[in-house]
């Protein structure tokens, strides 16, 4: 069974130019122990999807639809009357059940506050531990992440701590509970590659060692190369396509996935020929195409691909793609 | 000075007082130290660092936005520091830069056409303000913008086509070297490769020559003809594109490349990384030997207290005892 399964899930967001339908229909699943990538360009709805699932939605964020189960609990919005009652309940669950690793890890830490009482915090309000326990708990979740003497360190400001350190404390209080599921929103973006590469790894040990799942949200294809079992690209809001590592990369269907693998740059290739870029931008979430959102990018478009969104083609019990030109009856080119 | 060389860099050192208050001890941000290199005519050299080696600042240094404390920095064989007046305002048209934040180096309040013509006014370029605005929609063009662009303000433009603009502005005045600072970071991948194949075409057309800062191996390789690894304010290798990525010399640039994430699972589940330990140390007070002692698996005694020099090894150059003999 399914750890987190997500099912036609809609989010809109009330804006005064008018709604912007920032998550559209999105459905997927992530199983015990897997690492999920969600890979698109900024504004394409990753981050909003993972918000929309954790309850962590700006005020002017509304989910329409769709149905989320965790670990066989369903946690919907629409499974509670009032805004305030799921937003408790929510509370109770962030941090306990699943967590979330954040962007930036200088805006999630409190620059006030010392590193101590930040990490002894989620441990205290979701455990019966006292004071001096907690404090152990801390001090082991530092070692954990690669902290030296943390017996000093846990004294500290998070200022006094350089990113690469930062992020492995926001990791740390991820970790706190031992959550059963970690969202990391673009956790190596802010950092540089060596320390990159030293957080990667560490989440990487992580997904070994807790044997907790991760979904991964990031626009590097270098990073879900390393990490992710199951890669999904997300553009204008909705899913393109999903499949594993080795479908995405080596058999991608959707022409954006296609394009995407062509305009990155592969160092190991020292003859490569120009980059082949995605001509045009990303559409408005204000007024999503009516067909398929990438229409106006794509060079194989067809008269179908902007009035009709395209149905989902099955490719193997992995492999999933919603494209006109996979349709059995488009007219191969 | 070789022969082709357009700009060349001589022990340059720019340092930072950042001393706090009249009493404590001075305190000295070694931002560039002593770094040599050239670049050639028709070539885009690769600057390849992490954030706080210096490299933004050697790039603003090389543009005159900083005076170096020492060295000497040759433009066209006229030393940069000496210019004055008119050669001054020459060296400016020659020489212009592309920013890394598309945000924040467009004026808001100016439509792109008053951005773009305001070097052509400040240097004189055109008579009328007709030939300037012809130039203008000309230059547009090239950058894959719209005519009627020109009226617009940049608060309507996306990251990608601001950045854009900011090339538009950079050729306004015909320059012949320009100092790329990270000009795709703040850009989405399938708008990144859009910018580096605008600007690899600008520069067969005009026959450019670019310093490319970057943080992204992947893209400065397939960008750059050179590269220079920079660490702490050093330069520790410097050599030809291919030749550095295969054959990296430094135990720096070695673990940098190591840590550069491969878009293919295969390679890169398979590859294992040199994951070198702990962090950049302070520039304020780096180590006394060699930049990279105190990371470094390879490093010996020696490294702790003599600087090594940069020594010719092939086709490269590179700062490291390993290869002094």
């Amino acid at each position: 069974m399914a750890l987190l399964e997500v099912k036609n899930l809609s989010t809109e967001f009330t804006t005064a130019q008018g709604n912007v339908l920032a998550v559209r229909d999105v459905s997927f699943q992530v199983d015990q122990g897997e690492a999920l990538g969600i890979v698109g360009e900024s504004g394409s709805g990753k981050s909003q999807t993972m918000y929309s699932i954790i309850g962590l939605l700006a005020d002017n964020g509304i989910i329409t639809s769709g149905e989320v189960t965790f670990d066989g609990q369903n946690i919907s919005r629409s499974q509670f009357k009032t805004k305030k009652d799921y937003d408790n309940f929510m509370r109770q669950f962030r941090g306990n059940s699943m967590a979330m690793i954040f962007q930036d890890p200088m805006t999630f830490l409190n620059p006030v506050i010392k590193i101590e009482t930040q990490l002894v915090e989620p441990l205290m309000n979701h455990t019966k531990m006292n004071q001096s326990e907690a404090r152990e708990r801390a001090l082991e979740l530092m070692r954990k992440v690669g902290i030296p003497s943390p017996e000093k360190r846990i004294e500290q400001y998070p200022f006094e701590f350089s990113g690469g350190m930062r992020q492995r404390i926001v990791i740390a209080i991820a970790l706190a509970n031992n959550p059963k599921l970690i969202i990391a929103d673009e956790p190596t973006t802010a950092l540089d590659v060596t320390i990159q590469a030293q957080v990667l790894e560490l989440i990487d040990e992580l997904k070994v060692q807790g044997n907790s799942a991760i979904i991964m949200i990031t626009h590097d294809l270098g990073v879900v190369a390393k990490l992710c079992d199951r890669i999904a690209i997300m553009y204008g809001g909705k899913i393109v396509e999903i499949g594993t590592d080795k479908d995405i990369f080596y058999d991608p269907k959707h022409p954006y996935t296609k394009g995407l693998l062509n305009c990155i740059a592969n160092p190991e290739d020292d003859d490569e020929d120009e980059l082949r870029p995605i001509p045009g931008s990303p559409p408005d979430l204000l007024n999503p195409p009516k067909g398929c959102p990438f229409v106006d990018r794509c060079e194989e478009a067809m008269k179908i691909c902007k009035n009709y969104p395209p149905e989902v083609t099955v490719f193997s019990n992995t492999h999933q793609c919603s494209c006109w030109l996979l349709h059995e009856k488009a007219v191969a080119k | 000075m070789s022969e082709n060389a357009i700009l060349e860099v001589k022990n340059l050192k720019t340092y930072f007082d950042v001393t706090k208050g009249i009493f404590t001890r001075k305190q000295i941000v070694k931002a560039v130290d002593d770094v040599s290199f050239d670049v050639k005519d028709n070539e885009t050299f690769g600057l390849v660092g992490e954030s706080g080696c210096g490299k933004t600042t050697l790039g603003r240094t090389i543009v005159k936005l900083y005076d170096p404390v020492s060295g000497s920095i040759t433009f066209q064989g006229q030393d940069i520091a000496k210019l004055k007046g008119k050669d001054l305002t020459k060296f400016r048209k020659d020489m212009q830069m592309i920013f890394q934040d598309p945000y924040a180096s467009l004026n808001p309040r100016m439509t792109v056409g008053e951005i773009i013509k305001e070097p052509m006014i400040i240097h004189n370029i055109y008579n009328t303000d007709q030939e300037r605005e012809d130039r203008v929609v000309e230059l547009l063009r090239i950058v894959g913008l719209k005519p009627d662009h020109i009226r617009r303000y940049p608060a309507e433009f996306s990251g990608g086509q601001r950045q854009r603009i900011g090339i538009a502005r950079a050729l306004a005045v015909d320059p012949k070297f320009i100092v790329c600072d990270e000009p795709i970071s703040a850009l989405d991948v399938s708008i990144q490769a859009q910018v580096v194949n605008l600007l690899k075409e600008i520069q067969k057309e005009m026959g450019l020559s670019y310093l490319f800062i970057a943080h992204d191996l992947s893209m400065v390789k397939h960008i750059s003809d050179r590269i220079g690894v920079m660490y702490l304010g050093h330069l520790v290798e410097c050599g030809p594109s291919n030749d550095v990525y295969h054959r990296p010399l430094h135990p720096y640039t070695t673990a940098l490349l190591s840590a550069i994430p491969i878009p293919d699972p295969d390679t890169a589940k398979a590859k294992r990384r040199i994951v070198l330990e702990g962090e950049i140390p302070s520039p304020i007070n780096p180590p006394a030997g060699c930049p990279f002692c105190t990371r470094c698996q390879k490093a010996t005694e020696r490294c702790h207290v003599e600087r090594p020099q940069m020594i010719q090894v092939g086709t490269r150059t590179v700062a490291c005892h390993l290869y002094e003999r």
